[in-house]
């Protein structure tokens, strides 16, 4: 008989999801007699969460993630020394004991000797998946890892390279925007180029766009191929693959070209921006002699004076004879005296000159009416001297926004694009305003949990940035770990991110030859790797798996047998999502679309019993310290909020002895304490069954707090636009530090710290690395990019049948999808089998055909082509990881790359 | 009187299949039976491409031809609409999966799982072996409806008595409830907006509806 899944006798635990950024949801499963059923939403949370209690259909997978029969359920270890694709590891199951016993061999054997190893890298790595959501599910292992000391976390799969990159950093620069939205329940129109919201936008961004939809947004969809959030847009303009920053420039064009200039936002410009600052014939700021602050044309004195007179009337445009020092870098004096400035809204104006809609488009394929046509309907739709009230505050109200997706914001031509898109909102007074476009979250900047709060002056009268130094008593050629982002990459920072958001993939390169001026890049003595699977999701993956097999001990926390832990030492089993304890922070404003009007805490917990030997994440940390004897620090690391929240404020102590060990429950408990006491200020204290009953606990978030806009009025401070000149100066530092030590090969890099971007030929970038692998281009004429699958993206769940046979329904799951018309050229007919390659690599699909992609574009949808992983491995489903070149030719200056390359496809079987 | 609809805002289906998830959760359907579940459609020649999404499944009819056809009376309508099937009196000849014009029914003979031949433990829970060899379709999640109603719920407002697939809805898209109550939810939406039903030329009577703009 079957039960139904609404029985009355079944019982609801509530618990959270957060497989991916745009989490988390929170759920509820149904459980009878100690077994998961029946994921649902969470209806009690619909009053407090943006997206009404509901629950993405990733989550549904859960329950056949919690009993899949091919769950590792006991750890094991490899009894075959060699490692490779070739070799079958002869994984045989071993008890806890001897588990920690083998790692803690090594770790303490490590300790002995010292944490860095001979080129002064961490001799222990560790890699998570993508966005941190691991560290939803890792319980208190940072904990364990502050602990410890340096760690290499700088090996990517995916992140720091494949994500939105250059939004990720200089989103963070220009707007604390690690990621960026649109103020989607106010805004009216939307220009997004290639921004996949359906896909990757979450309960709460697909639920706020449809709600937008239906009030009458107009979203504009740029891309080479009708995604799932093209299919929901108004319109989808076709655009040849990485050349949306041509088409950004043009809009721009139109603004400042085509249009009054009273229809600009003239006075944010004149008051939020830098647009007065003068800049010198050398092409940095002048400055005044005594203070050295930038200076600015004053059209009531005549005269110019420094950025922040309070009284002044600054010249948006025009050249002034001034007096002034003009400092270039190593804070050298370039020029002083009389000299002439020109402001920087003139520098951008005529640095935009000659990008018209028809020189772009020749270069996109766009037509240059259709871009006019964008430009003029967002400009009506900015709504420029409106205003509206929020929280008691009256704000600028600027309904426009421009949103961009992964691959054009991120290796070439994403600093362009997201500088033309910031400079374009910035133009109509539509940033980080009421409907205009806004920054999420922080992951750079500090405090992590409070945007606003991370508003802090700077330099220049802009927000302080923590930059890496680029100045020759503080750079340094000697990288704290292996892909040397704070060498490298200024803006990466060096926080806790930084490592990750770092050059992720050069990690993986320089282990076959480091190049001149670094120390000799080494393996890692030993690895943990979580929910993760470079071996898939990185780029060149058999070339990545190659050198997976050659680190001497790599410790995996595996669901499954999957295509990276198959290079594994010691599989460690852990509670999956359904059986595991965590207290995570929501709410406020975070990824993606996460706008919330409540901020506060929800408790992930045992849904049922932990299967097999499976240990939660925080008892097998706690473990690892004890025998490590490193659990005094881990358990002061968990007092200072390695597990999300300090214990020990001046309002409450619910401090952890360290010298002991505390079993998760104790630690949890002091943390859903705390959280108690933060959320309702001190007047409760309930700790972990309160949470295990209620689920979650939130307070209001004023809706003011979704804007930077007051905290920089408030402040006297002004969004570092349009002209880049710290960028500049830090760019000419950093290639001086480099070349002082022999260090010319990231030359090109360098050449990206432009003050005023311009447009340079990315897509040729791709087809001279084409050539560079030995391939002609009309070998290869097609562009083969990916999209997010809202069924899989971040999941790590291609091995669950459910989401494969549901997401079978969408369009491209199952093989390559490639344009109706020119797939009939080929003679390849629906269904047939299509090797498609590069000079170096293939991968094989099933030939899907589509009319909604350009003909000289080929899209296969998330990453497959697994080989170990059950289930997954017998989809044959082609993956675009497997062509991707590793290359330092096509990593920008921030470290990054893009999903793209030029491939050719050939018929080599038809439809069965 | 009560009659139960399904309304389906095609301006907000963003394809997702949450709805077709949710409902084998609810339902505990095997793998490849989908009684909900979401169409990506596309129409025109590149470049003036359209690209929709569309929830369907059994359209509950007012005139169903999987009733005219069933020589067995196992399919039969309720007065509120909903369309029913009494697996006991299911031969599993499948003329009504052949005469549904929206591909609705299934049959599975064979005992199948996620994973190969072997139940997991929610399977082993939910199997119901009287489900093999005869046809089965969306129910309307007509147990929660019932059960909802005589707890003094209201279908389509109160998510106990709502189908699984429209409380599991992320984008707002599926809407249930009673078109007899002008005041419904449902009877709402279709004043307000524009809306069609699929194969209506068919005289099938749809009870399922679908807004657009």
């Amino acid at each position: 008989m079957t039960t139904p899944a609404t029985a009355v006798d079944a019982t609801r635990v509530s618990t959270y999801c957060y497989q991916c950024v745009a989490g988390p949801d929170l759920l509820t499963v149904r459980v009878e007699d100690g077994v998961a059923l029946a994921v649902e939403p969470n209806f009690c949370a619909t009053p407090i969460h943006p997206g009404a209690g509901r629950v993405c259909v990733k989550a549904y997978g859960l329950v056949q993630k919690t009993y899949n029969p091919h769950r590792i359920l006991a750890p094991m270890k490899r009894t075959n020394r060699k490692k490779g694709r070739d070799q079958e590891p002869g994984f045989v199951p071993i008890s806890w004991d001897e588990a920690f016993d083998t790692i803690a061999a090594k770790l303490n054997a490590i300790r002995a000797t010292g944490v860095l190893d001979a080129s002064g890298y961490p001799k222990v790595a560790a890699s998570f998946g993508g966005g941190g959501t691991p560290q939803s599910y890792m319980g208190t292992f940072p904990a364990f890892l502050a602990a410890w000391g340096p760690v290499d976390m700088g090996f990517g799969s995916g992140q720091g390279v494949k994500c939105y990159h250059s939004e990720h950093l200089y989103g963070e620069l220009w707007h604390r925007a690690f990621t960026v939205s649109p103020d989607t329940p106010s805004c009216r129109y939307v220009i997004s180029l290639g921004s996949n919201t359906e896909a990757s936008g979450g309960v709460v961004g697909v639920k706020r766009h449809a709600d937008a939809r239906v009030r009458g947004m107009r979203r504009v969809q740029i891309e080479p191929h009708l995604s799932v959030t093209g299919a929901c847009s108004a319109e989808w303009v076709p655009i040849r693959p990485k050349t949306d920053a041509a088409f950004l420039y043009a809009l721009i064009h139109v603004l400042l070209h085509e249009q009054p200039r009273e229809r600009l936002d003239l006075a944010f410009l004149a008051q939020r921006t830098a647009s007065p600052y003068l800049v010198g014939t050398n092409g940095y700021y002048l400055r005044d002699a005594a203070t050295r602050k930038p200076l600015i044309w004053d059209r009531q004195r005549n005269a110019a004076v420094t950025y922040d007179t309070a009284d002044a009337e600054p010249a948006l445009e025009g050249s002034f004879a001034v007096t002034a020092l003009e400092i270039g870098p190593d804070d050298v004096t370039l020029a002083e005296g009389e000299l002439r400035g020109e402001t920087s809204f003139s520098k951008l104006a005529a640095h935009m000159a000659d990008y018209t809609p028809e020189w772009a488009a020749a270069i996109c394929d766009v037509p240059a009416s259709t871009i006019r046509r964008v430009a003029e309907e967002f400009l009506a739709q900015a709504a420029i001297g409106e205003t509206v009230e929020i929280d008691a505050e009256r704000l600028p109200f600027r309904p426009v926004a421009i949103t961009l997706g992964k691959t054009v914001n991120n290796g070439w031509g994403g600093y362009e694009c997201c500088w033309a898109r910031t400079v374009a909102v910035a133009l109509v007074g539509a940033l980080e305003v009421p409907g205009g476009t806004l920054g999420t979250t922080v992951r750079l900047n500090r405090p992590m949990s409070d945007r606003i709060g991370s508003v802090k002056p700077g330099v220049d009268g802009f927000m302080d940035y923590p930059f890496n130094p680029t100045d020759s008593k503080h750079w340094s050629p000697r990288p704290n770990i292996r892909n040397a982002y704070r060498t490298l990459v200024p803006i990466a920072a060096n926080g806790p991110w930084s490592q990750a958001l770092g050059p992720t993939h050069l990690a993986w390169m320089f282990l076959d030859g480091t190049p001149e001026g670094l120390p000799e890049v080494t393996f890692p003595e030993i690895w943990f790797l979580y929910r993760t699977n470079p071996a898939i999701s990185f780029w060149d993956t058999a070339a990545l798996a190659d050198k997976m097999a050659r680190f001497p001990f790599i410790v995996a926390f595996a669901y499954t047998r999957d295509e990276s832990n198959h290079m594994a030492d010691i599989l460690l089993p852990e509670c999956t999502d359904l059986e595991g304890l965590q207290l995570i922070r929501i709410g406020g404003t975070k990824y993606v679309e996460q706008f919330w009007d409540q901020e506060g805490f929800a408790l992930r917990q045992p849904v049922v019993e932990a299967r097999g030997e499976t240990r939660d994440f925080t008892d097998i940390a706690t473990e690892l310290a004890r025998r490590t004897g490193l659990l005094e620090p881990y358990n002061a690391a968990i007092n200072r909020g390695a597990a999300g929240i300090s214990l020990k404020t001046e309002r409450y102590d619910f401090s952890l002895a360290t010298a002991i060990p505390h079993s998760r429950d104790e630690i949890w408990d002091a943390v859903c304490r705390a959280a108690s006491a933060e959320v309702t200020d001190g007047t409760a204290s309930d700790g972990l069954d309160w949470y295990k009953t209620q689920g979650f606990r939130t307070r209001p978030f004023g809706r003011i707090n979704w804007y930077l806009y007051p905290a920089l009025a408030r402040q006297g401070l002004r969004f570092e636009l349009p002209y880049q000149e710290r960028l500049f100066r830090i760019g000419q530092q950093l290639g001086r530090r480099l070349h002082e030590h022999g260090m010319t090969w990231w030359d090109n890099q360098l050449a990206e710290y432009q003050a005023l971007p311009a447009w340079k030929d990315f897509p040729g970038l791709w087809e001279k690395a084409l050539v560079k692998m030995g391939g002609k281009p009309e070998d290869f004429p097609f562009w083969l990019v990916t999209a997010r699958s809202m069924q899989y993206a971040w999941g790590g769940n291609a091995g669950i049948q459910l989401v494969q046979e549901v997401a079978a329904n969408i369009a491209g799951h199952g093989g390559v999808i490639i344009n109706a018309g020119a797939a009939a050229r080929l003679g390849i007919a629906d269904g047939d089998l299509l090797e498609i390659r590069t000079p170096q690599r293939a991968t094989r699909g099933r030939a899907v055909l589509r009319h909604g992609i350009r003909p000289d574009t080929l899209l296969m949808v998330g990453q497959f082509e697994h080989w170990a992983t059950p289930f997954a491995r017998d989809l044959g489903v082609p993956s675009m990881n497997a062509l991707v070149p590793l290359s330092l030719d096509l990593t920008d200056a921030t470290g990054s790359g893009a999903d793209l390359v030029r491939v050719g496809v050939m018929r080599v079987g038809r439809s069965p | 009187m009560t009659h139960w609809v399904m309304v389906a805002d095609l301006r907000r289906c963003v394809g997702c299949q949450t709805c077709t998830a949710a409902c084998k959760h609810a339902n505990a359907t095997p793998p490849g039976v989908q009684w909900r579940r979401v169409l990506d459609m596309e129409s025109g020649d590149y470049p003036d491409v359209r690209r929709a999404f569309v929830p369907v499944g059994c359209m509950h009819c007012d005139e169903p031809p999987c009733m005219t056809v069933c020589p067995s009376t196992a399919t039969r309508k309720r007065e509120d609409g909903i369309v029913t099937i009494d697996y006991d009196l299911c031969i599993g000849c499948g003329y009504c999966i052949v005469a549904c014009p929206y591909q609705a029914r299934h049959r599975t003979d064979r005992a199948s799982f996620a994973y190969g031949g072997r139940p997991s433990e929610p399977e082993a829970k939910r199997f119901d072996e009287r489900r093999l060899g005869v046809a089965t379709k969306c129910t309307f999640c007509v147990e929660r409806v019932d059960d909802g109603i005589a707890r003094g719920l209201t279908p389509g407002i109160d998510p106990d008595a709502t189908p699984a697939c429209v409380n599991s809805c992320i984008a707002g898209a599926l809407h249930f409830g009673d078109i007899d109550d002008p005041h419904s939810n449902v009877s709402v939406l279709l004043a307000e907006n524009r809306h069609f039903r699929m194969h209506e030329e068919l005289g099938t009577g749809p009870r399922t509806y679908y807004l657009w703009d």
